[in-house]
């Protein structure tokens, strides 16, 4: 009775969100006949940091198999400098945050749990300066210090069981469960922030704490702005940015948030084209 | 003469209580957390506490706390990994699962499960988790990064 009532219960968790194959559902009814109604509360409440990091990594795995990785260590380098310096005036600066240039000519950048940043080549070329490139690693950047991927996951959890298990514990007594759970897990959050991208609040909410981060560190906060508004310049019909306006909505009133927070901000601060230039433009 | 006299027996007794007395504690609240040799995550990693460990405040710089740990090591932790209460200890379900050491290693804060569970995933999808060993290992170092901001006028 208990089995078959699982299996009911998880086939139809299952079939609202459409994408478990059967083997999943059979393994994930699986833990609850032999771990019963209790797994599914408890232990993993709150996903931590490790999980974080491990959900990140399998993320990365599968945003590399989309995008081909530029393996150019100095470029790498120089993107993960500028980064860092922003990350480090975040919520969270004792998180490790690695960025790496995707090989692609379209303009995109996103961010996965774990502090994994990725950005275009594509978005390099349309850069004039360090600021610029401080600005969109900003904004990415707030996205993992507001945990923004994780809450992509509970958006999730009347979708898919395995994903619902990682939000609201499911409590293991062995390794193989949460490889399940972390795979599914990983192919919603590769899907939201490639793919479909964060909600409209999210956006903002990364525009402004961005912003923050880029002026805490000494960096003129205009660069999102200018970046912003180089993309827009450049226009939607572009194929380059067709995936960054479907992906990041509302780019003008983007802009104009920008202005605000501009008009209220004192001071400037660098720009680097310089260097910029010496580490991207010949490349 | 009576009243110089116990002025410095108060002064000495002042001086004696503040020589011994302790610095501030502290109790890891997270799963894990790092120390490290500077204020930022991309310094080296000095020793890692574990959820209820306490550890001794040496000095407050901003919000990054420099400590002495239960292993007589020092170094930086970010102010949110702590709490001024005691914590009861405990460790993470996902890293004692991890096969290893996941879950003694000194690195195993910043590690995660090393990796373990996100390789298996890109094994069953046929993903290349090179791709994630590269990022991992093309970082800057503290030092790259002190003269980076330097360099360029940052802070």
């Amino acid at each position: 009775m208990r089995r078959g009532l699982a299996i009911l219960l998880v086939l139809a968790l299952a079939g609202c969100g459409g994408r478990m194959d059967v083997g999943s559902v059979m393994s994930a009814a699986q833990t609850m006949i032999t771990q019963g109604p209790g797994a599914v509360t408890g232990a993993f409440a709150d996903m931590d940091e490790p999980q974080e990091i491990e959900l990140g990594r399998a993320v990365t795995a599968n945003v590399g198999s989309r995008y081909k990785l530029l393996r150019d260590p100095a470029l790498t380098g120089y993107v993960a400098q500028v980064g860092n310096v922003v990350a480090a005036r975040s919520e969270r600066p004792d998180l490790r945050y690695y960025f790496a240039v995707l090989d692609a000519p379209e303009v995109n950048a996103f961010a996965a749990p774990g502090g994994y940043v990725f950005i275009t080549r594509g978005s390099l070329m349309l850069m004039r300066d360090e600021a610029m490139l401080a600005g969109v690693l900003g904004h990415e950047v707030a996205h993992v210090a507001l945990r923004h991927g994780v809450e992509a996951i509970k958006a999730q959890k009347r979708k898919d069981l395995a994903v619902l298990g990682l939000q609201q514990g499911l409590r293991f007594t062995s390794a193989a469960p949460f490889t399940q759970a972390i795979s599914l897990a990983a192919d919603t959050v590769a899907e939201q922030i490639v793919l479909k991208g964060f909600s409209r609040a999210e956006e903002e909410e990364a525009d402004r704490a961005g912003f923050q981060y880029a002026r805490a560190a000494g960096y003129d906060p205009a660069g999102l702005r200018d970046f912003l508004a180089a993309l827009v310049q450049r226009g939607a019909g572009d194929t380059r940015t067709a995936t960054f306006f479907s992906t990041h909505p509302g780019t003008e009133d983007r802009m104009k948030e920008q202005e605000k927070l501009l008009a209220a901000a004192a001071g400037r601060g660098q720009r680097n084209p310089d260097r910029f230039a010496k580490a991207v433009a010949s490349r | 003469m009576r009243a110089r006299t116990a002025a410095s027996v108060a002064v000495v007794t002042l001086v004696a209580g503040l020589a011994g007395a302790q610095a501030p504690p502290r109790w890891v609240e997270r799963t894990k957390a790092d120390v490290r040799g500077g204020k930022g995550s991309f310094h080296e990693i000095v020793d890692t506490v574990v959820k209820g460990e306490q550890v001794q405040i040496v000095r407050v710089e901003d919000k990054w706390l420099f400590v002495r740990t239960p292993r007589a090591k020092q170094g930086y932790v970010f102010e949110a990994a702590l709490s001024n209460q005691p914590v009861t200890g405990g460790g993470s379900d996902f890293l004692k699962l991890a096969p290893g050491d996941a879950s003694t290693s000194a690195t195993a804060a910043s590690a995660g499960a090393k990796g373990i569970y996100a390789e298996q995933y890109a094994r069953q999808k046929g993903f290349d988790y090179g791709v994630v060993r590269w990022v991992e290992d093309n970082q800057p170092p503290g030092n790259v990064m002190e003269a980076f901001v330097k360099e360029g006028g940052l802070q």
